[in-house]
């Protein structure tokens, strides 16, 4: 022990006024800190603002730039689509963010762009149970049908606009299968083995019972059962002008040709 | 599965629709959302090939040897029996009667593929007349279809019958007379 304890009274009071002053000290530093941070973060705001305004019609015409635009707002913690649904003049709100910055254009963009995706999700259901492919339906929406044509998007716009459709409740969800990103526009969610096989149909073009049953080792009624399961929601047709049916998936219908 | 399109004589390339080259396309599916879906596909896949290739009238038999109903490629073929069905379809209300079978009731091999229907026909005759200044003079019916000054008319070679279809559809309207014998028949359009 080479320093002494202080000893006696005073030494409470020594204390006492030592954590106050610590104490102090650190709020200076705190406040002295937020309050740069707030500069930053305004100057930054301010910036990001002018670079918004400035390349607003870039924004909005280039499917690229927007989502490079959407990512950099991301990163900042800025979330585009927050609160947009919050309407412009409505109690007074403020709107969006991106319609503080955009006029509002870019917003609309989001929700004429989330009224297409429906459409295209509802006009295929039939023939894929409600589950398609982002770069199917982004290919749907830019040959688009009727006046006005269809829309330079990007597979990020889509994703945006189907998260957009959250406040709704409307079922609409993004699901991963295998590694592809996929709409499901029927809130029915998928089982594990029915995730399985449309990995496999995925990976393989198409899948038959006995290819399920030496692949993952299931019994045959266990395939037979998630194949009759998948061919009642249209998530597979059936192709029977072979030895052994083939299933196959509309929504990699795509894949299958472009290879 | 390089090529999309397949060269046929009649006229320049035809570009198949996506499903075309989807296997499982030329069995019917089992699921009755599918199916209908199926049907869909099926009949404006038949409606923009026939178009494509002038067919008028199709004959099912015929058909099945034809990439309408044969995708070589894929070596998938509609079976007889699917594709009547499929064309029954098109024929029904839930297929915007797009098809008309031709001949006795209940045959079901031959028929009439309206990639327009007459209405939709007698349309675009009262235009050509308008746009042409024919009104008030007469015209055969053979030079309306056959003639050279309709040669890039999209009524150009069409089959008489359906011609007489549509003419049927402007006379009811009073906008057309049609009168002559069998082989010698004329058209006054007003």
């Amino acid at each position: 022990m080479s320093t002494r304890r202080p000893v006696g009274l005073s030494a409470f009071q020594n204390r006492t006024s030592l954590s106050t002053s610590y104490a102090t000290h650190g709020a200076t530093l705190r406040s002295t800190h937020v309050s740069s941070l707030q500069t930053q973060l305004s100057v930054f705001q301010s910036l990001l603002h002018t670079f918004a305004l400035s390349h607003a019609e870039t924004i909005k015409s280039n499917p690229q730039f927007r989502a490079e635009f959407a990512r950099m707002c991301n990163a900042i913690g800025v979330d585009p689509l927050a609160g947009s649904n919050v309407r412009k003049g409505a109690k007074g709100g403020k709107g969006s963010w991106w319609a503080q910055m955009l006029g509002g254009d870019v917003n609309d963009f989001y929700f004429e762009l989330a009224v297409r995706v429906v459409e295209v999700c509802r006009g295929t259901r039939g023939e894929n149970g409600g589950l398609i492919a982002v770069g199917e339906c982004k290919e749907r929406v830019q040959k688009g049908k009727g006046i006005g044509g269809g829309m330079e998007v990007s597979d990020d716009d889509i994703l945006r606009a189907v998260k957009s459709l959250k406040p709704l409740g409307s079922g609409f969800s993004i699901v991963t299968v295998g590694s592809k990103q996929m709409i499901r526009s029927i809130p029915k969610e998928l089982n594990t083995d029915q995730s399985t096989v449309l990995e496999a149909i995925q990976v393989l073009g198409y899948v038959t019972v006995s290819m399920l049953q030496d692949n993952l080792n299931w019994e045959s009624a266990r395939a037979e059962t998630v194949l009759d399961d998948l061919l009642s929601d249209s998530l597979v047709w059936v192709d029977a002008q072979v030895r052994e049916k083939e299933y196959w998936s509309p929504a990699f219908m795509h894949d299958a040709e472009d290879t | 599965m390089s090529k999309r399109v397949t060269n046929d004589s009649q006229s320049l390339y035809y570009k198949y629709p996506r499903s075309y080259f989807f296997p499982p396309f030329f069995t019917l599916q089992p699921n009755t959302t599918t199916r209908n879906a199926q049907f869909e596909k099926w009949s404006s896949f038949i409606l923009s090939y026939c178009r494509h290739h002038r067919i008028w009238r199709l004959s099912i038999i015929d058909g099945l040897d034809m990439p309408l109903f044969h995708n070589s490629e894929l070596r998938k073929r509609l079976s007889l029996h699917d594709a009547r069905e499929v064309v029954d379809w098109m024929t029904r209300q839930e297929g915007s009667e797009r098809a008309e079978w031709i001949g006795k009731e209940g045959e079901k091999s031959v028929a009439w593929i309206y990639w327009r229907r007459p209405e939709e026909w007698a349309e675009v005759l009262g235009d050509w007349v308008e746009e042409t200044g024919q009104k008030n003079t007469v015209l055969t019916l053979y030079e309306l279809t056959e003639g050279d000054s309709t040669l890039s008319a999209e009524f150009h070679s069409m089959e008489p019958a359906i011609l007489q279809k549509s003419l049927n559809v402007l006379v009811k309207r009073g906008k057309a007379q049609v009168f002559g014998s069998e082989d010698q028949q004329g058209v006054k359009f007003f």
